[in-house]
């Protein structure tokens, strides 16, 4: 569960992780949006080696995308076969029933994967190297504007970080709560789905008391420490947007056009 | 010596309860002084702190803080005087990172950045923590995380720290640490330290201490009178210290002096006894 949501960022030092957080963030989302304009062999081999290419620059070793594949590989499994042989066609190589195997399909499937590993990659290059609170910063950048029309982002910031940080202690709160269910005799792994489920009632309710009770708690403490309404507060993190991210922009720029040129090609 | 908080005839009822947690309390504590309230669970050990930093509202009774009573309007004045370890570290850290966590304070009175860097590096040199300055909190031992909180509450310059249960979670050997920290502190930054245990053996550093009970004063003295009231003490919920309850023991076969020895001044005369055979 640590592993799922936290576990993700891997401390290190090479040119993805100086870059800012916000840029990164922003284009990756650019990044997936275009992967979709790629539509012949040549753009998504173009595209393949441009996230190569960052995996590189990254210098985190190549396992770790491997791994990000893994959680979504039986989507990925079931979204291939189906595209291979359910892609109609009017010369079908081998047909059997409802099932027909066709070079378009074949064609059509391996798209979907690379696709699908074109994001995988690149949004695992995203959380590698970028901190959760780094990404909470970012979007807090850049949500900024909804400041206008009274939109609380610094407040939502801070909750986002606050959750952040709060997670592994749930985790750890979980763990202890289940030890005690376990010594009085409870089996967690056992039984129906329903019972398995049923099981689960007696960690939410104490789960759910011990956290009110950490908020109460913090909220405490934020208060002594002068916390008020988020207002007239400084900054100590800041994010700083250089010249390597200005290049990354052109770069990215650059990477589109190459694009729609070899798709139009 | 100088007063820094004046409280005077100070009463409290929670809501939801017959009994009041604080009962006309008055009392004075000084300038650098390190003041121990001891009591038992209940005691208003812990009402008493949220009173003083005004996180609750007193029903009746004054708090004065520095000269100035405490009310609506300089409630974060009076706060930025105070700073508050609580019981359990995990609880009231709010950064992600040490760094962060000790900027918090800082960033909620709208310091500068340039300035709040220095702030920080300063505060954690202060609690010798400045190496783990990138660490994720939850990587950090108890006894280090308290180091951090202390460090937060240092950086915004109080004039008076308040230990709520802060070294009741630690093992000795974090509790040792913490407690030597806040005395040198003390000495070298002209604090006003409180603590608040339920453990007596917390209160060898202190120069007074203030027995709680049922959210009455019931003994206000030096800790060596206090450890002499001995088995009285489990009256109010109290462990006799440990020295102290070795020496009763002993009393029935041995000849030892009257009154209370620290452990140390019982190991020299148990030496003694040694040598006399």
């Amino acid at each position: 569960m640590n592993k799922l949501i936290m576990g993700r960022y891997l401390p290190g030092d090479s040119l993805i992780y100086q870059l800012d957080p916000r840029g990164k963030f922003l284009l990756t989302f650019y990044f997936v949006g275009i992967v979709f304009l790629a539509n012949n062999v040549a753009s998504y081999v173009f595209l393949m080696a441009f996230v190569l290419f960052a995996v590189y620059l990254s210098k985190i070793n190549f396992g770790f995308f491997i791994k990000g594949l893994r959680p979504i590989f039986w989507l990925i499994l079931f979204t291939v076969l189906l595209q291979l042989f359910f892609t109609p066609s009017t010369h079908p190589i081998w047909h059997w029933g409802f099932l027909t195997l066709s070079k378009e399909g074949m064609v059509i499937a391996s798209y979907i994967f690379v696709r699908f590993v074109l994001i995988i990659f690149i949004s695992t290059l995203l959380t590698l190297t970028t901190t959760p609170i780094e990404i909470s910063d970012s979007i807090e950048s850049i949500l900024k504007p909804l400041k206008k029309v009274n939109f609380p982002v610094t407040q939502v910031a801070l909750m986002l970080s606050i959750a952040l940080r709060f997670v592994p202690l749930l985790v750890d709160e979980t763990t202890k709560i289940m030890d005690a269910q376990r010594a009085r005799g409870v089996d967690f792994g056992e039984g129906g789905l329903i019972k398995r489920i049923k099981s689960f009632v007696p960690i939410l309710i104490p789960l759910f008391v011990s956290s009110f009770s950490i908020a109460y708690d913090l909220a405490i403490a934020m208060e002594s420490r002068g916390y008020k309404d988020g207002e007239g507060r400084s900054k100590y993190r800041v994010l700083k947007w250089s010249r390597r991210d200005n290049i990354t922009v052109l770069v990215m720029l650059a990477v589109t056009i190459i694009l729609l040129f070899i798709r139009s090609y | 010596m100088e007063k820094i908080i004046s409280i005077k005839n100070l009463n409290y009822t929670y809501p939801d309860s017959k009994k009041p947690a604080i009962n006309n309390l008055t009392v004075d504590i000084y300038k650098n002084e390190w003041l121990s309230i001891v009591g038992k669970n209940g005691s208003g050990k812990s009402t008493l702190t949220k009173l003083i930093d005004g996180l609750i509202d007193a029903d009746s009774g004054t708090v004065e803080i520095d000269g100035q009573e405490i009310n609506e309007e300089n409630i974060w004045e009076v706060r930025t005087k105070i700073g508050i370890v609580f019981q359990n570290p995990d609880h009231q850290f709010v950064g992600a990172t040490v760094e962060d966590d000790v900027a918090f304070g800082l960033e909620n009175q709208g310091m500068p950045r340039e300035q709040m860097v220095k702030e920080v590096d300063h505060a954690l040199e202060l609690v010798g923590m400045h190496d783990f300055k990138k660490r994720d909190p939850q990587t950090l031992s108890g006894g280090q995380k308290q180091r951090v909180a202390i460090a937060g509450v240092l950086a915004t310059k109080p004039r008076i720290i308040i230990m709520d249960e802060s070294t009741s979670m630690l093992d000795p050997e974090g509790r040792r640490t913490v407690l030597n920290l806040i005395q040198n502190l003390r000495q070298q930054q002209d604090l006003t330290i409180i603590s608040i245990t339920h453990d007596i053996s917390e209160t060898e550093l202190s120069q007074r201490i203030v027995v709680l009970n049922d959210g009455q004063i019931v003994r206000d003295d030096i800790p060596k009178n206090i450890y002499n009231i001995g088995t009285n003490l489990s009256k109010f919920g109290l462990e006799e210290p440990f020295s102290d309850e070795l020496m009763s023991t002993l009393r029935d076969s041995l000849e030892l002096p009257e009154g209370y020895l620290n452990e140390e001044e019982l190991m020299k005369q148990l030496w003694k006894l040694r040598s006399n055979m």
